[in-house]
């Protein structure tokens, strides 16, 4: 048996979405068994089913050294407030 | 529309079927040789006995006295059954079960096909639906089969075959009002489908390289137009009783 990861899309402009993993003999029963496990209730209009095997795994701790840099999250309110400050300097 | 004898024996003949192969398929329900298994498994038992449901509701639609359908389902006398052994009898393994599923739904794939151009447009929709999912249904127990049928290391599967296919003949057993092929009710006759369907059972065994002798019996397996009960039958019709029986007049 090999683990396969499957990926739902439901119609319209939504991302393909992980909706879990199931174990299968080989691709074609997979294929088959993901409706069935994942897709029974129409949870999804298309399906992408990835070999775990397949899957590029990334170091975690390659991804951590991006944990502690707040000045790339950009939440807008550092602009806000200087739009603010500029405004009410206008106003004075 | 009104339906004939031969009419209403065929779709009843069909509607048994459907509810006790779904019926059985259901004791898989957790049981499942594996979780993925299970589910098809179980979606499958669920499919089957849409189409009873949907069955019933025609035959019941067609009675001139209201009858409940979870009543007409149930709590007939054994005797006013008319689904065929195959469907039937207990395959408590996993082997015996997949067997039956393989054979049950090569067969159901020519019958319903049978109904798709059927004159009465509710048998006919009906039909088209199923076939639908039927689809599904003859292609996991293809790629199932396959994948066991050839090596059969442990001979469980021929096993099965053996005890399963004399009995499975009881399918094509025409009901005693006949077969309606001649209203056009049908497009083609049951002992027409009877053979193109041991054609399909012995072409499937040779290309999953397993033997394709189809089996003879040895002991009486007449159906007699199936108004014989199998072995078994009692247990199994009062184990599908046994919540409808707690309050008749509940509902659901």
């Amino acid at each position: 048996m090999k683990t396969y990861e499957v990926f739902l899309k439901k119609a319209g402009r939504d991302e393909f979405r992980h909706a879990g993993s199931l174990d299968a003999p080989d691709p074609e029963m997979a294929l088959m068994y993901a409706r069935e496990t994942h897709a029974r209730r129409a949870e999804g209009a298309e399906m992408w089913l990835v070999e775990r095997g397949n899957v590029l795994v990334a170091d975690p701790d390659a991804l951590a050294v991006n944990d502690d840099k707040p000045h790339r999250h950009n939440d807008g309110t550092l602009v806000a407030a200087r739009r603010k400050e500029r405004r009410e300097g206008d106003d004075s | 529309m009104t339906l004939d004898a031969a009419e209403r024996a065929l779709l009843l003949a069909l509607a048994d079927d459907e509810h006790m192969v779904g019926a059985r398929h259901t004791n898989w329900i957790g049981l499942g040789p594996f979780l993925e298994e299970d589910l098809a498994f179980c979606s499958i038992a669920q499919d089957e006995l849409g189409h009873a449901i949907g069955l019933y509701e025609i035959l019941l639609s067609d009675l001139p006295d209201s009858v409940e359908l979870d009543k007409y389902a149930m709590l007939r006398d054994a005797a006013d059954y008319r689904s065929c052994w195959l469907a039937e009898v207990d395959c408590s393994e996993w082997s015996d079960s997949l067997v039956r599923h393989w054979l049950y739904d090569r067969a159901e794939a020519l019958r319903w096909g049978a109904l798709t151009g059927c004159p009465d447009e509710r048998v006919a929709a009906l039909a088209i639906r199923a076939l639908r999912e039927e689809a599904f249904h003859l292609d996991h127990a293809e790629r199932f089969m396959g994948r066991v049928a050839g090596a059969d290391a442990t001979g469980k599967i021929a096993a099965s075959i053996n005890r399963l296919m004399p009995l499975a003949r009881g399918l094509w057993d025409v009901p005693a009002e006949g077969d309606p092929i001649a209203s056009g009710f049908t497009s083609r006759p049951i002992t027409e489908l009877a053979a193109e369907w041991e054609t399909l059972i012995a072409a499937d065994l040779e290309r999953w390289g397993a033997d394709s002798t189809l089996p003879g019996s040895t002991v009486s397996t007449d159906q007699v137009h199936r108004t014989i009960r199998s072995e078994g039958f009692d247990a199994f019709h009062a184990d599908l009783q046994r919540v409808i029986l707690l309050d008749t007049s509940a509902i659901w």
